[in-house]
């Protein structure tokens, strides 16, 4: 029996008759998720593990039930600003994977595609944009997004204005780094200041600020030296969890439980015994809905994903003495920023650090990243020596994801990897 | 030449280099060229351009990051043509002291750039003598105009001429065209012009101002003066055209809100910008301009005529579909005397002629009493017999009411494609929308699915009442869909749960259809799927209401066509 399915028909009832409560019978689902996360799970998940996908949900849940200190944000939101606020951010990307967590993503989807949205963009968009429109959401205190990476945020979150006049943001970013472009940046950085002081009523503290920054530099730390480990020692998860790991790495980076989680997971993996396993490197999306790979990589015998692209996205050290500025930077050189060539290069340079047996890349229908600069990509991931996967499909929509075909994909991908083969 | 492809393109900079810059307007046959060197999802605006490259005359474009889409294309163009001066620009989406000044440095890097490509070099007094020229051509053309005509504006991304074209061809008049390079240029940047002269020290400070300043794409992140632009025409307008190009997703939004505001009439239409799409949209424009023209009244529906009151005289209406070619004699008095119905062949003219024909034979008529013949459908201009063509649109509606004159909504169905139509309460077409690009929710899914489970076509309805369990087919697209009953077959699903399944799917593809009309009760349903009594009940299910059927629901647009003959004789 499929547990979140049959939650999901129960609020698939209450969508078309009362979206309120169908909103509040979500919130409630994911509070019991969290509940049986922390009590209930796979006795085989690491303590860390644990740690971080209970509060992966309990944020979006309790931040949910709190709409006055919640934002709308997309995943290169500049959370640090938001938390100075008492604002906890929650990503369209996060709620969009949430309702296909509950088997409602086709109700959502074709909720928006009936109000004309392009049925090609990107189903995390329109995952969001359909729950939006049918009222299950309860309106937050603000929305803020960027231009980074993903042209249909500004699409996206100025529809979700229209309806809703949320007080929104968006931060363009310029494609490359210069004087000019980051002043351009903190320009905006600090009107976003005006505009969440302005809403919340709350002053903005730079102290604060500086120490969230701080916070973020030790956090990252102790998830590098985690990852160092992780490449030779052994620490069971799934390929949920390894997505979970984008809440500690992005949605909640500068606040305690990040790096709670990290410290935890650097400590704990070292009573965990070296492997002999297949490494895989992940780029880009983790698919949320995708049953057929779990077979394969949970709690994977031969072969576990270790590493990926998106936890990395930005590494350097951040300067906390002028926190705005930094945080600017960080979107700026974010490389996930500009052309895909920078991107490719930096995920190839990865790729020779952490020399995975493997590399996959989900091509998430409808997203230009993946769409756009695959071929690319596995040009760039040749010139490393690895062998590359790419999996077609969709991340959030089942209906777009054919199980077969992943499946036949991956197990020839296996094959060829226990062969020790050069590409795929 | 040098290419360029966005209205935010210094083009007056590459000018005063003394470069020839060329808006690129592709009008592309295939795309064999980016089908290998793109992902298929690429919007083919992106891909056309890249065939344009390929075809070769460029010295080079300048592209800007508008979207990923053409960050990509990008990527191909330096990789295919290394010798060739591609440049990317990147834009600003917001208009303030920083982001103008970033704007101003960027287009000076790009003359650096091409001056080192091409040896020519940047004349700062050129600049200013064509942003003069600029600022007083767009005076003289100022003096407007009063069309008699339908005006249409046209907005969205990248509209092919070919739109405009029809446009004029039905008797209307393009107002405006703000879609991404439609804008006369000089009548946007001329507004923010008025500083320059030969005085001027920065006129390229005055350039980026005016570029980032013109009438915002959707891009920018503060679009509002768009839809200030549209209302400043006030009732100016007629209609207007939404044109959106295939896999580009950031002209749907604004669409939506426009269709949800807008008092003026909104036609949707996508193209891939090549010409044999242009001809798969032509019927949605001619039905757009035909109901224009109802709304306006300029169709006269004067009933006095070359027919005598008393004298018997007869109409044909002819509807040429992809599967079914129908065909309704009707007599003055608006009264059905035959219908014939028959599978389409190869040629839809003959098959109009077979379907003719028997029509005919079975009413006893001599096609000399056939005052007039009006073909509708697919294939409707390719039947030389009758006197006049209408679209499918108009005469679904008018079919529709002659059977029930209570009908607001009607779904049709076809072998192809698939339509919802919304009617006002005179019956006149309020809004359309059509899914002709897939074959889900059509016939083509039924028959493609009957054959999956080896039964009749027409069994499929039957079968699916003795379905005693809830199978869902969760996939859109035929090939997958297949796919899914085929395993479903393997796991010993019953037949009729999985036809039932099939129906579902295709009600829950219909109701969507219809939501995007606006769901007004008083619904029927058309087309040869319409006597599938198992699709009926599903979507009768999803909508909550009865729908209404007629006996025949394959004559309706040929009766529709017959009535519209009649108006003609009357007239
Ligand atoms: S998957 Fe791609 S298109 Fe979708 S939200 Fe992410 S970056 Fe944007
Ligand atoms: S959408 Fe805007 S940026 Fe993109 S090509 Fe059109 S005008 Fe240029
Ligand atoms: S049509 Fe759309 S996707 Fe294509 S280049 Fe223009 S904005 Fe980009």
């Amino acid at each position: 029996m499929n547990i979140a399915r049959t939650y999901g028909n129960i609020v698939r009832k209450k969508l078309e008759s009362d979206p309120v409560k169908a909103g509040k019978l979500i919130r409630k689902g994911l509070h019991l998720e969290g509940f049986r996360v922390k009590h209930l799970s796979d006795k085989r998940i690491p303590a860390g593990y644990k740690y971080l996908n209970y509060k992966g949900i309990t944020v979006v849940a309790d931040a949910l039930d709190d709409p006055e200190h919640c934002a709308w944000t997309n995943i290169f939101a500049p959370v640090e600003i938001l938390q100075n606020f008492g604002l906890t951010s929650v990503s369209m990307e996060a709620l969009a994977s949430y309702l296909s967590g509950f088997y409602l993503e086709d109700y959502f989807i074709d909720r928006s595609e009936s109000c004309g949205i392009a049925s090609t963009l990107c189903s995390y968009h329109k995952n969001f944009i359909g729950a939006a429109e049918a009222g299950v959401l309860p309106v937050p205190a603000a929305a803020v997004t960027t231009t980074l990476a993903c042209d249909a945020n500004v699409q996206s979150f100025r529809y979700i204005n229209d309806i809703f006049n949320i007080p929104t943001y968006m931060i363009d970013i310029p494609h490359e780094y210069s004087e000019e472009s980051l002043s351009y940046v903190s320009g905006q950085l600090r009107e976003l200041i005006c505009m969440l002081e302005d809403i919340t009523r709350r002053k903005f503290s730079e102290e604060r600020l500086r120490e969230a920054v701080a916070r973020e530099n030790e956090t990252k730390k102790y998830f590098l030296s985690f990852l160092d480990k992780r490449q030779r020692h052994e620490y069971p998860n799934t390929l949920t969890l390894v997505l979970f790991q984008l809440f500690a790495t992005h949605l909640s980076i500068g606040e305690e439980w990040p790096l709670e989680a990290f410290r935890m997971m650097d400590e704990e993996i070292e009573a965990y015994p070296e492997s002999g396993q297949k490494r895989l490197f992940w780029i880009h999306l983790l698919p949320y809905a995708q049953m057929a790979l779990r077979e394969y990589l949970n709690f994977g015998g031969d072969i576990n994903v270790t590493c990926g692209d998106f936890d990395l996205d930005y590494i350097e050290e951040m300067d906390a003495d002028h926190p705005v500025d930094a945080i600017a930077r960080k979107m700026i050189l974010n490389i996930y920023n500009g052309g895909f060539e920078r991107k490719a290069d930096a995920i190839a340079d990865m790729i020779r650090k952490y020399d995975p047996d493997g590399v996959v890349e989900f091509c998430h229908w409808g997203c230009s990243q993946s769409s756009g600069g695959v071929m690319l990509m596995k040009e760039k991931v040749r010139e490393t020596g690895k062998p590359m996967l790419i999996l077609d499909g969709d991340a959030v929509d089942r209906r777009n994801s054919p199980d077969g075909q992943i499946k036949t994909r991956f197990e020839a991908f296996l094959e060829l990897l226990g062969k020790g083969g050069e590409t795929a | 030449m040098l290419g360029y492809v966005c209205k935010y393109t210094p083009v007056e900079l590459l000018e005063a280099m003394g470069a020839e810059p060329v808006r690129i307007q592709p009008a592309v046959t295939s795309f064999n060229h980016a089908d290998a060197l793109m992902h298929p999802n690429v919007c083919s605006y992106a891909k056309a351009v890249l065939e344009v490259m390929a075809e070769g005359g460029y010295e080079g474009i300048v592209l800007t990051s508008c979207c990923d889409a053409i960050r990509r294309l990008e990527d191909v163009l330096k990789e295919q043509y290394p010798e060739k001066f591609i440049y990317m620009l990147d834009v600003p989406r917001k208009v303030n002291d920083f982001s103008i000044g970033i704007y101003r440095k960027r287009i000076l890097e790009l003359a650096d750039a091409y001056s080192a490509f091409s040896g020519k070099v940047y004349s700062r007094e050129a600049l200013i003598e064509i942003l003069e020229r600029e600022r007083e051509s767009a005076r003289i053309n100022a003096a407007g105009e009063k069309p008699d005509k339908l005006r249409v504006g046209i907005i969205g991304a990248r509209c092919p001429e070919t739109v405009k074209t029809l446009v004029e061809d039905n008797g209307g008049k393009v107002v405006f065209d703000i879609s991404c390079t439609g804008t006369r240029r000089e009548e946007a940047l001329a507004p923010y012009l008025g500083s320059i002269s030969r005085e001027s020290t920065d006129p390229e400070g005055i350039l980026s101002s005016a570029l980032l300043s013109q009438l915002p794409c959707l891009r920018m992140a503060d679009a509002r003066g768009r839809s200030d632009f549209i209302a400043g025409f006030g009732n100016e307008i007629d209609g207007i055209i939404y044109h959106t190009v295939k896999f580009c997703d950031v002209y749907s939004f604004e669409y939506m809100q426009m269709k949800k505001d807008s008092q003026v009439p909104i036609l949707k239409i996508e193209t891939d910008l090549t010409p044999q799409c242009s001809g798969q949209i032509k019927t949605r424009v001619e039905a757009f301009m035909e109901s224009l023209a109802a709304m306006r009244g300029t169709t006269e529906k004067k009933i006095a005529g070359k027919a005598a009151e008393s004298e018997m005289f007869y109409v044909m209406g002819i509807d040429s579909g992809s599967t079914s070619t129908n065909a309704v004699i009707m007599d003055k008095d608006k009264k059905i005397v035959a219908s014939a119905v028959i599978r389409t062949g190869a040629k839809s003219a003959d098959s109009a002629v077979r379907a003719a024909k028997q029509v005919l034979d079975e009413s006893g008529i001599s096609e000399n009493d056939i005052a007039m013949t009006v073909s509708t459908g697919y294939g409707r201009e390719a039947i030389t017999a009758a006197g006049k063509s209408v679209t499918e649109i108009s005469c679904h509606a008018k079919g529709a009411r002659y059977f029930n004159k209570d009908v607001h909504t009607i779904l049709d169905i076809g072998g192809q494609d698939s339509k919802a139509i919304r009617l006002d309460d005179a019956g006149e077409v309020a809004d359309f929308v059509m899914n002709d690009k897939c074959a889900a929710g059509t016939g083509r899914f039924l028959e493609a699915m009957a054959r999956t489970l080896e039964v009749d076509i027409s069994e499929l309805g039957p079968i699916s009442f003795e379905s005693s369990k809830e199978v869902s087919i969760s996939s859109m697209c035929t090939v997958f869909a297949e796919s899914e009953v085929i395993s479903l077959i393997a796991q010993n699903t019953e037949k009729a749960d999985i036809a039932r399944g099939v129906h579902r799917s295709i009600a829950g593809k219909s109701v969507s259809l219809m939501k995007r009309v606006g769901l007004v009760p008083g619904f029927m349903m058309t087309g040869g799927v319409a006597r599938n009594k198992g699709v009926v009940k599903e979507i009768e299910e999803a909508l909550g209401a009865k729908i209404y059927i007629t006996e025949d629901p394959d004559i309706v647009g040929a009766v529709g066509a017959a009535l519209s003959a009649l108006e003609q004789v009357e007239k």
